[in-house]
């Protein structure tokens, strides 16, 4: 497939045939967004464009800048539970694991083995809730819709037993410190495993729908490609990363929680292209899926919850806490000063270093590209705004 | 990038000790991460031997923020203390962190910006930028981020009050005694 | 000119005047219908191929009213024209897109003597008026003065002169196997099979004229010109209520419906029975073109919404690099075909 590059050469000498260069021509800004079906949410990106290729491209974020990180020092720790899961609203229950982590590490709590179980398996089924939503979102940007309302078929199945699990559709507030709210309902590990194994039967249905469909790589293959040192560079994590050939991920390099136990693979792809993105992505479900099966095969009986003091206070000390997010590592730098409250928190999010790349990757592709890449960089506004 | 290692947090430190000498002020091991206090005027070097050098290769940028400490330990001020920047950075191969704590200046803060390094501190500096009023010398274009422009003040420091709870308390209970006491 | 109507109840002569009158009428109600009907039946195959009802409630039987709603309410709809637009060009860009959908109709023939007007260059006249509407396109993506919609315009006009090319030499190519540039013409000479004779080059100009034709409707996978993620709907970005169903809903619909029309006739022997055998011969021919019909129409919204979009110079790569000469060597091979197969393997 041509790089733009190749498209300069091969029109090089038509271009010196008509003489282009003797026409007038001026670069034009094209706004896209804050409101733009391809932005899921109010992102902005300053455009500058050259007939159909982008010379240079300036995101423009804030418009839902919510201030976490000054709300929690004015709340206590369980509010903030309920706060967090609000940034990155397509993985909620993950966004709730790295606060708990962080108080129980300051406050030396012990989890109960269940409960850690239970943890891994809510948080891997709201992986794969996650990101079916950007499989589906990556088919509509590049105009195959079809895929879209399959995703979401299977989305229902996970999503209804994480309700009758929480009481949540996405802000499910289930994770305490030391623990869980309460422990899973009767008739959970049948209808988990029921939801997950229809995901691993029918996914490779769908993924033939679109990795295999020539136009799809067609637009994906060799476009946007995000090499490994910049990745480093910008802190990119997640699928994106592991897109480009970096093997990372939270979960094996420090496994937290019990995910040491289990057997499973980290996928990763080695282009960095907006195929090779969506490839991890996919793979990922089924990993997290193997997870969840094996989890719920081994998961012990006992307490959903450790000793916790009857009020949440933390001693005087500081950690950074980091967890793999659905996109990417998500990380609590909690300061505490032994107040009910903590002193600060800065919130390191998956999407902001990702987004943040996005000028580095987009200079010099096409219109129709910066749609690709804008959907192969699966992002939640929330994620960068907080 | 594979992890070719795991060094222990202990380990780590001496690394760090012997790639650093004494560019650093305060070196420790806290909750597994690599703690280090350095001054602002060493920071760029700093940075960019722990990116580097052998054994330690903190090539993966995590997060550039700041803290502001004045309010610490609560009113009386024993642990007090002033603003100061904190950057987190992660070795991939060797599965270390170190956390840098650089002290700045209450009022004018000026900070030596990373951006030549690590190209994510771009937006992680204007965030800090207009958080906390901290100028990044060096930072390509430091403009607001989040804020619009006009925006006064700097809502992370803390003598920028939330507005809203500095004319009424948060009214529900905080915490179980409050609750039995009547709290809603 | 004149047609005798001798009936029992009814004896008068109709002058020529008269007779377009009525054709003219009939024209304008059976497109937006078609319209309307095409939409329902695109919400519902939609729905059943993405495991979904599509609509229910509309009107009580399985939604059938859900399009006429959908018109209802877009009636209702304020009609904002944009500051900045160029007013005149933006309001008479919806009818310069939708009359020419409208005249395509005009010579399609639903069953041998079903027909607006048997004109002796059909053929022609069709290609011809086929590309009209990209005029209205254009102006409105100029007259929007929006960044978008300009965008989109020049997309829409590059793909039609890209695309126009081998829908042109395949049905030069129909034309010169049948001798005849009239569209009865051309179904009168069609015979059983209709698509594999001549072997293989039937086919072959059947799907290049598909590609080319699903290419010009700017329908997915080559909807660059209107890519709802990209370029929000292209030319029709600014348009809204009536001026937006007509230049957008309605003009696809028709043309969708058009095209198939078109691909029936050229192709699949239009109003005549798929077998040349003596019970289909007995059904009416308006059945078995509007089946042939719907057979191209489920087709085309098939392909619509399984595909992924195209890129824009991948679009224009497909044209000229291989469309056009493969379209090119088949109007050679038809050529060849005709002067020198042997009469006898003429059907």
């Amino acid at each position: 497939m041509a790089t733009t590059e190749d498209r300069f050469t091969e029109t090089d000498d038509l271009t010196n045939q008509m003489s282009v260069e003797n026409l007038a021509t001026q670069e034009m800004v094209l706004n896209v967004g804050p409101q733009h079906p391809a932005t899921h949410g109010v992102f902005r990106l300053l455009a500058t464009i050259d007939g159909e290729i982008l010379t240079d491209a300036e995101p423009v974020i804030g418009y839902m800048h919510r201030g976490y990180e000054k709300l929690v020092e004015a709340r206590d720790y369980r509010q903030i539970t309920n706060l967090v899961s609000r940034m990155d609203w397509l993985s909620g229950i993950n966004n709730e694991l790295p606060l708990a982590l962080a108080i129980e590490q300051l406050m030396g709590l012990e989890v109960p083995p269940r409960a850690q179980y239970l943890r891994v398996i809510l948080c891997e089924m709201n992986r794969i809730l996650n990101h079916l939503m950007f499989f589906a979102s990556f088919g509509a940007e590049l105009g195959a819709i079809t895929p879209t309302f399959y995703a979401f078929r299977e989305r229902e199945d996970i999503q209804r037993v994480m309700e009758d699990t929480t009481g949540g559709r996405m802000h499910f507030g289930f994770f305490r410190p030391g623990g869980l709210k309460e422990d899973v309902p009767r008739g959970f590990y049948a209808s988990a495993l029921a939801g997950v194994r229809q995901v691993i039967d029918r996914l490779p249905d769908y993924e033939n729908l679109l990795v295999g469909n020539e136009i799809f790589k067609g637009r994906t293959i060799d476009v946007g490609v995000l090499d490994k040192q910049t990745a480093f560079n910008y802190g990119v994590s997640g699928p994106i990363a592991r897109g480009s050939g970096i093997d990372m991920d939270v979960r094996k390099d420090e496994p937290y929680l019990v995910y040491d136990h289990f057997d499973w693979e980290v996928s990763t792809a080695p282009n960095g292209d907006c195929f090779d993105r969506f490839w991890v992505l996919v793979h990922e479900v089924v990993e997290s899926a193997k997870i969840v099966e094996q989890a719920i095969e081994g998961i012990p009986s006992g307490p959903i919850l450790g000793k916790v003091p009857r009020v949440v206070q933390i001693p005087e000390g500081e950690a950074y806490i980091r967890t793999e997010n659905p996109l990417g590592e998500l990380g609590f730098y909690l300061i505490s000063d032994g107040d009910k409250k903590p002193y600060r928190m800065k919130i390191r999010t998956p999407s902001y270093n990702n987004v943040s790349c996005l000028p580095a990757v987009l200079r010099g592709t096409l219109v129709s590209d910066m749609i690709a890449i804008l959907g192969s960089f699966f992002f939640v506004l929330g994620d960068i705004d907080r | 990038m594979p992890v070719t290692e795991r060094v222990s947090a202990e380990d780590a430190l001496e690394r760090v000790r012997s790639a650093l000498g004494d560019n650093v002020t305060e070196l420790h091991v806290n909750h597994g991460h690599v703690d280090l206090v350095c001054d602002p005027a060493k920071l760029v070097d700093v940075v960019r031997t722990l990116r580097d050098a052998d054994g330690l290769r903190f090539e993966f940028f995590t997060f550039l923020s700041a803290v502001d400490r004045t309010e610490f330990g609560g009113g009386d001020g024993e642990k007090a203390g002033g603003l100061e920047v904190l950057i987190h950075l992660y070795s991939p191969q060797y599965v270390a962190h170190v956390t840098l704590h650089v002290p700045v200046a209450l009022e004018g803060s000026t900070c030596p910006s990373i951006t030549d390094l690590f190209l994510g501190a771009l937006w992680h500096e204007r965030e800090t930028h207009e958080m906390f009023g901290i100028d990044f010398e060096g930072h390509p274009k430091l403009v607001n981020l989040y804020l619009p422009e006009d925006f006064a003040g700097n809502p992370l420091r803390r003598s920028f009050k939330l507005p809203s709870r500095n004319i009424k308390e948060w009214p529900g209970a905080k915490d179980p005694e409050e609750a039995a006491a009547g709290g809603r | 000119m004149g047609y005798e109507v001798n009936l029992p109840f009814l004896e008068f002569t109709f002058t020529a005047w008269q007779i377009l009158i009525v054709k003219l009428l009939v024209i304008l109600t059976v497109v937006p219908v078609g319209a309307l009907a095409g939409g329902y039946a695109l919400h519902k195959e939609l729905g059943h191929l993405q495991h979904r009802l599509g609509p229910m409630y509309a009107g009580g039987f399985h939604g059938w009213a859900q399009t006429l709603a959908d018109g209802i309410k877009f009636i209702y709809k304020e009609d904002i024209i944009p500051a900045s637009a160029d007013k005149r060009v933006f309001t008479w860009a919806p009818a310069a897109i939708f009359v020419p959908v409208l005249m395509l109709f005009l010579v399609i023939p639903i069953d041998r003597s079903l027909i607006v007007e048997d004109l002796d260059v059909g053929i022609f006249y069709l290609l011809a008026i086929g590309s009209v509407g990209v005029i209205g396109t254009l102006m409105a993506g100029w007259a929007s003065a929006n960044k978008y919609a300009l965008i989109g315009a020049v997309r829409g006009a590059a793909q039609l002169i890209a695309y126009e090319l081998p829908i042109v030499l395949t049905a030069a190519a129909v034309a010169m196997l049948a001798g005849t540039l009239s569209i009865v013409g051309i179904v009168e000479a069609q015979d059983w099979p209709f698509l594999l004779w001549p072997p293989g080059l039937g086919f072959a100009l059947f799907l290049v004229f598909l590609i080319g034709a699903i290419a010009e409707m700017n329908l997915p996978p080559f909807d660059m010109p209107v890519a709802e993620s990209e370029i929000i709907t292209g030319a029709f970005t600014e348009y809204s209520g009536m001026r937006f169903i007509f230049a957008f809903f309605f003009a696809e619909m028709g043309h969708i419906v058009a095209f198939s029309g078109i691909a029936t006739t050229l192709f699949l022997g239009g109003y005549r029975p798929i077998v040349p055998w003596g019970p289909l011969e007995h059904i009416p021919g308006i059945i078995w073109f509007m089946g042939k019909l719907f057979f191209m129409f489920f087709l085309i919204i098939w392909i619509r919404f399984t595909f992924p979009r195209l890129r824009e110079d991948q679009l224009q790569k497909l044209a000229w690099k291989y469309l056009i000469p493969v379209s090119l060597v088949l109007v050679l091979a038809t050529g060849a075909w005709v002067l020198y197969a042997p009469e006898s393997i003429w059907p």
